[in-house]
């Protein structure tokens, strides 16, 4: 049975190019233009996966709307914001909402792709157990390649798939830096500089919820980021 | 830009300058107070002239007054004539020079004038036949303030005194006085000196032996002294003891050891009461018309047709014609203003004014006569009257005279004086009280004025300083002006300069965020297009189609890159909002970077001159991020094999960092502006990579959130720029 998008977007032609696509691949798309249409029809039935622009026709922030109604039905059903707004309020508020991933217009469509399969990948395994192979162990941090997940010191760490594949880009060789431009094509996002700052950042965040002592993140100022296997190492090495 | 000359003469000069025509008012008032006085003079000229019509008018029609045969100097007569005196006669200098002119009225008597008494008796015509021409006398009488006063010039070959120890007065030379009191009592005085003395007199009885009925009369007083050939008397009595008869004798002793009285010249029969000779004094009549006027002060003159002066009545020093009350001295108004008044302003004042004095002398009226153009005028029949000044006082002297007449006929004329010191003083008076009332007004004005330019150009100086504050060096506006809310025309303009800037923000605001909304915007069909070309990419459509479709798509990621450069700056702003400092390593932080971008810019030489720590509050990210665009500026526009210079150290309190590469200058009309949106100096060869101007704007975004500046600045050694970049330092 194909698995259903939903995609909610107020612009025809975006629409239907990313339906064509989606399409192409073997997914079943609804596409819907306005926040009461898709409401109308999720309360039918919900989608496997929700793709939602936050600007819809007259409501200015009916993305956001339509994302904490959706979560409200269901915890697990993925939803993507795909977006024109690239700045940093609007990203954090998007997450915060239960967003499993909030990417702009710029990114390609071989990249939404692999991120959509990604996210069906990552519900499929939960049942599933974890193949050691997949595991990738640094210390404390357990990245499961296969689940998209990432646990520290056995706390379960929620990050979304573009924080999930920076991690994995820095984790994948500790001591290294990766420069900015790399960290985005890891992630298959295309962005400004400023934008991986704040994704760090994020990252920061969600490590030290888990754990105060957390910064095996170094900045390394005007290269890149690094990830430090020992902890605390001096800054000043770099 | 050109800078004028600062006017010198500012809003408060000027108005105090204006003020100055505030001293007009002062100029009126004195001409007012002038015109005043010009007014009183006048006044004063009609009274007097008044005055002097309403006395000749009592004198008209009325000739015997002026007879001349009661008055004249050369009559035969038993009669003494008293003439008016007008200057003090003393008594005690032993000479007569004080009756100057009037000398020349005296009358001389000799033997025509010899009497036969009991001292010598014979009959009243022993005289033609005992004649004595060692003995005769010459008399003048006179009236002087109330008072008689007489001299007789004696020529007498022998002068005998009393001897010292004699009693008796009648066995020298001596003089007897004999007169009718008002209650017509006949009286008779003795003047009998022991040698030239002051007067001693004696009234004397029924006999002149008689030494008991001798008592002394004391207010006869005067002088006895010799003079060549003889003596000479001058003495004094009151008018009060006098009645309307006088005679004087005197009694000649020649011969030392008998002391019989020789002979007697008298001016009438003196021991006579029937035949004692009249007192003349020329015009009580007048006299008593005149006190009738009463004293209106005035000097009052009459003179007859030959301009002597029949009677004198007033003092022209105390003729002031006003009668000014004089004001009681303030003691308990404040001293210190009696002293500023006493010490600067009275002096200031009477620099223009001038003090009349009292202290005057009127030459003119010194002798017997009087003269001038206005008597004149009146003795030919013609009121007037003139002003005359006297000399070296400053004192003018109002006259007016007006004839006498009698049947057509010209008796002669009443002449008025009055000095005008009155209405000088009067108008010093009303002259220093507006002198003091205009210098208070004019300093009140003056301050007034004077704190009223001060705030309005305070105001204005307020309002050009607040405009000149909106706009930093580099155009950008910076702070808007506070309007002000009141009311005048100053208001309105700070209102109005207000509301300029108010929409020069909302323009500027607009246009610096023209580029974000501009990518927004273009956003949506880029995606469209590029989605769309994606699709079609996914279609195979042969090898030739997937060029082209391969071109548009770089094309695309192009114009995705412009669109995320253009929001750059929009995006770090609202981060920067967001963002907290900390307290980090400058020195390290540049270090970082400048390590990265030797591996970034391999082909480029970047030499470090790094000395820390430098401890700034900051954020790590942010500076990078500035340091990104002022290192890919500078090997942007450096020259070929030329090293980047990165410098940063503490200088006292601020962290500098300096960017210094060598490459061409910056064009000279940038300089300000290199550091605002949308600036580009790139030539459009150089232009590989989109470039819309953003770096150095998030440069200065980044300075500005740290508190810092930044400037870019050409070499003076070499073709080169340096960009200096200074944070304060992080206090201990």
């Amino acid at each position: 049975m194909a698995r259903r998008i939903a995609i909610v977007e107020d612009e025809a032609a975006i629409r239907e190019n990313y339906a064509d696509v989606l399409r192409k691949q073997g997914y079943e798309v609804q596409t819907f233009s306005n926040r009461k249409e898709a409401m109308a029809s999720f309360d039918l039935r919900l989608p496997n996966l929700a793709i939602i622009d936050i600007g819809l026709e007259n409501e200015i922030d009916g993305g956001f709307t339509l994302c904490q109604a959706l979560r409200s039905m269901s915890d697990t059903l993925p939803i993507i914001f795909l977006t024109a707004r690239d700045n940093d309020f609007d990203t954090v508020s998007g997450l915060r909402m239960g967003a499993d991933d909030y990417l702009t217009k710029d990114i390609s469509l071989p990249h939404l792709s692999a991120r959509i399969a990604a996210l069906f990948r990552r519900q499929d395994v939960l049942d599933q157990p974890t193949s050691p192979e997949n595991l990738l162990q640094r210390d404390k941090l357990t990245l499961d390649i296969g689940r998209l997940t990432v646990q520290w010191d056995g706390i379960p760490v929620p990050l979304t798939v573009t924080e999930f594949w920076m991690v994995h880009a820095l984790v994948k060789f500790p001591g290294h830096v990766k420069s900015r431009q790399v960290l985005m094509q890891e992630s298959k996002i295309f962005v400004d500089g400023s934008t991986i700052t704040s994704h760090v950042k994020r990252i920061r965040k969600k490590f030290i919820q888990v754990d105060e002592t957390f910064d095996c993140i170094e900045t390394v100022y005007g290269m890149g980021y690094r990830w430090n296997t020992q902890p605390s190492a001096s800054a000043s090495e770099a | 830009m050109t800078r004028f000359v600062k006017n010198p003469f500012g809003i408060r000069f000027k108005l105090v300058l204006m003020s100055s025509f505030l001293l007009v008012i002062p100029v009126l008032g004195y001409q007012y107070i002038l015109e005043m006085e010009e007014y009183l003079r006048r006044g004063q000229e009609q009274i007097v002239l008044g005055t002097a019509r309403a006395l000749a008018t009592a004198l008209n029609e009325r000739p015997e007054l002026f007879d001349e045969g009661s008055y004249g100097p050369a009559r035969e007569s038993e009669d003494l004539y008293v003439y008016p005196v007008f200057n003090p006669l003393s008594l005690d200098d032993s000479t007569l020079v004080d009756w100057q002119d009037y000398q020349r009225y005296e009358l001389s008597y000799g033997k025509d004038d010899a009497i036969g008494t009991e001292l010598n008796p014979q009959s009243p015509f022993a005289r033609y036949y005992h004649y004595d021409e060692s003995l005769n006398f010459k008399l003048l009488a006179g009236e002087f303030n109330r008072s008689l006063y007489a001299y007789l010039k004696v020529v007498d070959d022998h002068v005998v005194y009393r001897s010292p120890d004699s009693l008796s007065i009648h066995r020298s030379d001596f003089l007897q006085i004999s007169l009718m009191t008002r209650e017509r009592e006949f009286k008779r005085y003795v003047i009998s000196p022991r040698g030239p003395e002051f007067l001693y007199a004696y009234e004397v009885g029924e006999d002149l032996s008689n030494i008991a009925s001798l008592s002394h009369e004391e207010r006869i007083s005067g002088q006895w002294y010799e003079v060549p050939g003889g003596y000479e008397v001058e003495l004094r009595l009151p008018l009060s003891m006098l009645g309307d008869k006088l005679g004087f004798a005197i009694y000649d002793v020649d011969d030392e050891e008998k002391r019989n009285v020789k002979s007697v010249v008298a001016t009438s029969d003196v021991n006579a009461p029937d035949l004692l000779g009249s007192m003349r004094r020329p015009t009580p009549e007048i006299d008593r018309i005149v006190e009738g006027m009463g004293h209106n002060n005035s000097r009052i003159q009459v003179i007859d047709r030959a301009g002597r002066i029949l009677l004198s009545v007033g003092d022209i020093q105390t003729a002031t014609g006003l009668a000014l009350t004089e004001q009681p001295e303030e003691q308990s108004s404040n001293k210190y203003w009696r002293y500023i008044e006493d010490k600067f302003l009275l002096p200031l004042y009477y620099q223009i004014l001038t003090k009349p004095s009292n202290d005057f002398i009127d030459d003119l009226y010194a002798g017997g006569t009087a003269e001038g153009a206005h008597i004149d005028a009146a003795l030919a029949g013609e009121s007037m009257t003139q002003f005359r000044t006297i000399d070296n006082t400053q004192t003018r002297i109002l006259e007016a005279a007006h004839p006498i007449l009698d049947d057509g006929a010209i008796l002669g004329a009443v002449v008025v004086d009055q000095n005008m010191n009155g209405i000088r003083t009067f108008r010093n008076q009303a002259l220093e009280t507006l002198f003091h009332t205009m210098l208070g007004v004019m300093l009140l004005i003056s301050i007034g004025l004077f704190a009223f330019a001060s705030r309005i150009s305070s105001r204005i100086r307020n309002l050009r300083n607040q405009a000149e504050n909106i706009i930093d060096d580099s155009g950008r506006l910076k702070s808007s002006i506070v309007a002000s809310r009141s009311s005048d025309e100053l208001g309105d303009l700070s209102r109005s300069f207000s509301d300029i800037v108010e929409r020069l923000t909302q323009y500027t605001n607009y246009l610096e965020n023209m580029s974000s909304r501009l990518s927004h915007e273009l956003r949506t069909p880029v995606t469209v297009v590029r989605s769309s070309l994606e699709n079609l990419g996914m279609v195979s459509q042969g090898k030739e189609a997937e060029v082209y479709i391969e071109r548009a798509e770089e094309g695309i990621r192009r114009l995705n890159l412009i669109l995320t450069n253009m929001s750059e700056a929009t995006r770090l702003e609202q981060m920067l909002q967001t963002s907290e400092k900390e307290n980090i390593d400058l020195a390290q932080v540049i270090g970082g970077c400048v390590e990265g971008y030797k591996l970034a810019y391999p082909e480029s030489e970047i030499v470090t001159d790094i000395t820390g720590p430098v401890r700034v509050a900051g954020v790590p990210e942010y500076i990078a991020q500035l340091m990104d665009k002022l290192i890919a500026n500078a090997v942007e526009f450096s020259f070929d094999n030329k090293p980047i210079t990165v410098s940063c150290h503490a200088a006292k309190d601020q962290a500098v960092v300096q960017v210094k590469n060598y490459g061409p200058y910056l064009p000279a009309e940038m300089k300000g502006r290199l550091f605002d949106s949308m600036i580009s100096v790139r030539p459009q060869e150089k232009q590989k990579q989109p470039h819309l101007g953003i770096g150095l704007h998030i440069a200065r975004l980044v300075t500005e959130f740290h508190q810092g500046t930044i400037r870019a600045e050409n070499l003076t050694d070499e073709e080169g720029v340096a960009v200096t970049l200074t944070i304060p330092l992080l206090q201990p």
